[in-house]
């Protein structure tokens, strides 16, 4: 369990999104713990992953705090539904879920391989939302605008509704949004969903542990693990160019898909 | 303006250590419970292991929260009203998640 955690953990934080759209599969096929559980299980980590990687990155400017205060509003109102609709859906059902939003995430980051949100003019108005940061990949000061809120608001809450759900972070559908449609560059939004996600995991994680449907035994060893993977992760994401990152997130959500869809029938 | 700007700034970062400090108090106290609770466990020492373990992951959950709560206490303190009360809006969702969850 404390490997499996390892793995997932660190392939989690190269993409900024946690790890548990690779852990749920695992607990869930691998090891045969129905989703639900495996879900809980998960968002126990998610939590742990989120609180351990916004304290090494806060302050170095990618954390949008204010952003994800606002954003936090829409995701954990989410996270409270699914949360508390977990019970209603069929096992299979969660699986199909699950495929269809690991395709739509691939889909998502895979569009947007060639095209950066980075506006290199420090000097411009970002607005109350918008932020800036330094990146040695463009080898310099990055500002950038937040346009489209409305838009996500709605993808914060549907990606708490399913981050409660099926025990993943959120990030595979918070990442591609804020970066295809809202303008914030790829770093800075896996930066912030990171953050964001252990409020949302919160609230779903919550109410699974007091309706007796995640065991500390199992969680323990997982919650482990993933923090230990989650550090090697941070450090190889920041040697990576943000396409090939792109890419192969892309690549990697289309495998995690296929799984439970085949898994779900 | 130039005033302005530097007062955000230094007060976002007054923030972000803040919730920085939390969050590594939080997940060092939290992983302790949980790391001697499976020693404990592989010790066959039952009834520390439950406790322990509980409240590893109760300090886990707790976290989050806790920040929320010091960006709460921030905002309003720097009669930030607008996102002082977007922030109390999330607190109230976190609660309402608890009372679900023992309800």
């Amino acid at each position: 369990m404390l490997v499996v955690g390892a793995a997932a953990g660190s392939v989690g934080a190269l993409f900024g999104i946690g790890g548990g759209v690779f852990l749920v599969p695992i607990l869930n096929v691998a090891f045969g713990i129905p989703l639900r559980n495996a879900a809980a299980i998960s968002l126990t980590t998610v939590v742990a992953t989120s609180s351990s990687v916004a304290a090494g990155r806060i302050g170095t400017q990618l954390i949008n705090l204010r952003l994800a205060m606002v954003l936090e509003v829409a995701t954990v109102a989410g996270g409270l539904t699914g949360g508390l609709t977990a019970h209603l859906f069929s096992e299979s059902s969660l699986q199909r879920t699950f495929g269809i939003v690991a395709l739509a995430a691939a889909a998502g980051v895979g569009s947007r391989v060639n095209r950066r949100n980075v506006i290199l003019d420090s000097t411009i108005d970002v607005g109350r939302l918008g932020g800036r940061f330094h990146e040695d990949e463009s080898g310099g000061e990055i500002a950038y605008r937040v346009i489209r809120l409305p838009l996500a608001l709605v993808a914060s809450f549907v990606a708490g509704t399913i981050s409660s759900l099926l025990g993943v972070g959120g990030g595979v559908v918070k990442v591609p949004a804020l970066n295809a449609w809202c303008g914030v560059p790829l770093r800075a939004a896996a930066a912030t969903s990171a953050f964001m996600i252990g409020v949302t995991a919160t609230s779903g994680a919550i109410i699974y542990f007091g309706r007796g449907d995640l065991a500390p035994l199992m969680a323990a060893p997982v919650v482990l693990g993933v923090q230990l993977g989650s550090r090697a992760g941070l450090r190889l994401a920041e040697r990576l160019p943000a396409r090939w990152l792109k890419l192969s997130l892309s690549i990697v959500l289309v495998a995690v898909a296929a799984t439970m869809f085949v898994r779900s029938f | 303006m130039l005033g302005a700007f530097m007062n955000d700034a230094s007060r976002t970062s007054t923030l972000e250590r803040q919730v920085g400090r939390i969050l590594t108090t939080g997940i060092v106290a939290s992983s302790v419970c949980l790391a001697v609770g499976l020693v404990l466990a592989l010790a066959g020492r039952e009834v520390a292991t439950a406790t322990l373990l509980k409240a590893g992951t109760g300090i886990l959950l707790a976290t989050p929260a806790a920040r929320v709560v010091a960006a709460a206490i921030d905002y309003l303190r720097q009669r930030d009203w607008l996102f002082g009360g977007l922030v109390l809006v999330v607190l109230a969702e976190l609660l309402a998640s608890l009372f679900a969850a023992v309800g």
